[in-house]
């Protein structure tokens, strides 16, 4: 084999065989993870903007979800390049075309509620999304729904928080051990290369 | 071969378009939304122009089929976007950079109805 000559990929050929439309499926992972890049940035201005007695309080849960989003980005991309698809070249790019709405820092942030609204929303967004790749491929590509199925357990935990904490609807599990322990997409979850 | 792009798809029988409503079909690898406003046929791409969002898990408002996603509205019948919602549910949001709530037109496919059978063709 010569370089750049691409042999038949048997993991790409049972994809086709099964109906995937892998192009589809390229299009809504990178979509998926430039809201898990963007998500990480304005989750630290969010961060940062916790601050107070209040915002002291819920400071520790907003980055257990800033640091989940970003390994979501982790566990997801090598799957991309698998796929044959890659990252955009150029970063802006990247983020224009993210399938969630950037979560700026709203004018009122004084007022922790409105900060944890958006957080809120963006979570929402996040299930939806991943929400979509796994309705694609459940059945059909079981090593891209299982990274999918994960991180959207990660979010629907992270949609339960902001709930809790705007609600006082239990969310139904404690706190995190540490920030970033990602239970379903890190190594405690069986994805051992984060 | 035959190009399956040129070809008339049969996908459901008439009876099972009942008006007002829409469903899901997929032709080779194409997923297409399907479905009867108003009495009228219609068929598109499933796949939001947006951010690539199922239309099918969506809902009518006249004639335009509204993304669950992002709430962005359609025309059904002539594709063009009608409604950019704003993701601002409070005055306080900023709104979104202009470059990320870009959004083409609904692809939209030729359907027919002909002998109880409701035909798609892609092209």
């Amino acid at each position: 084999m010569t370089k750049g000559e691409v042999p038949n990929i048997v993991a790409l050929e049972v994809l086709k065989k099964n109906g995937v439309n892998v192009d589809k499926l390229k299009e809504l992972i990178t979509k998926g993870v430039g809201a898990e890049f963007t998500t990480y940035y304005y989750y630290t201005i969010l961060r940062m903007h916790c601050t107070g007695l209040e915002g002291e309080g819920i400071k520790e849960i907003v980055e257990d979800a800033r640091i989940e989003d970003r390994n979501h980005f982790e566990a997801m991309v090598p799957r991309l390049y698998e796929l044959g698809g890659s990252l955009p070249r150029d970063i802006r790019k990247f983020a224009d075309q993210a399938g969630c709405p950037d979560a700026y820092l709203p004018d009122n942030w004084e007022d922790i509620n409105s900060i944890l609204k958006v957080l809120l929303e963006a979570e929402q967004c996040a299930i939806r999304s991943w929400g979509e790749v796994c309705d694609m491929t459940t059945g059909k590509d079981p090593r891209t729904y299982d990274i999918a199925q994960r991180i959207m357990q990660e979010e629907v935990e992270h949609e339960a928080w902001f709930i809790e904490l705007l609600s006082k609807r239990p969310s139904g599990h404690f706190r995190r051990k540490f920030a970033g322990q990602s239970p379903h997409t890190g190594s405690q979850g069986g994805l051992i290369h984060l | 071969m035959k190009d399956s792009k040129m070809y008339r798809h049969p996908i459901c029988k008439s009876t099972e378009l009942v008006d007002d409503t829409m469903k899901k079909v997929t032709i080779d690898t194409v997923d297409v939304l399907v479905g009867r406003r108003n009495g009228k046929l219609f068929a598109c791409n499933n796949s939001c122009p947006h951010k690539a969002a199922s239309l099918s898990k969506g809902h009518f408002n006249g004639d335009n089929i509204v993304c669950y996603m992002h709430g962005y509205e359609y025309n059904i019948f002539t594709g063009k976007l009608e409604k950019m919602s704003s993701w601002k549910k409070e005055d306080t949001w900023v709104e979104q950079d202009p470059e990320w709530r870009k959004s083409g037109d609904l692809v939209l496919y030729s359907i027919s109805e002909e002998n109880g059978t409701v035909y798609v063709t892609l092209k």
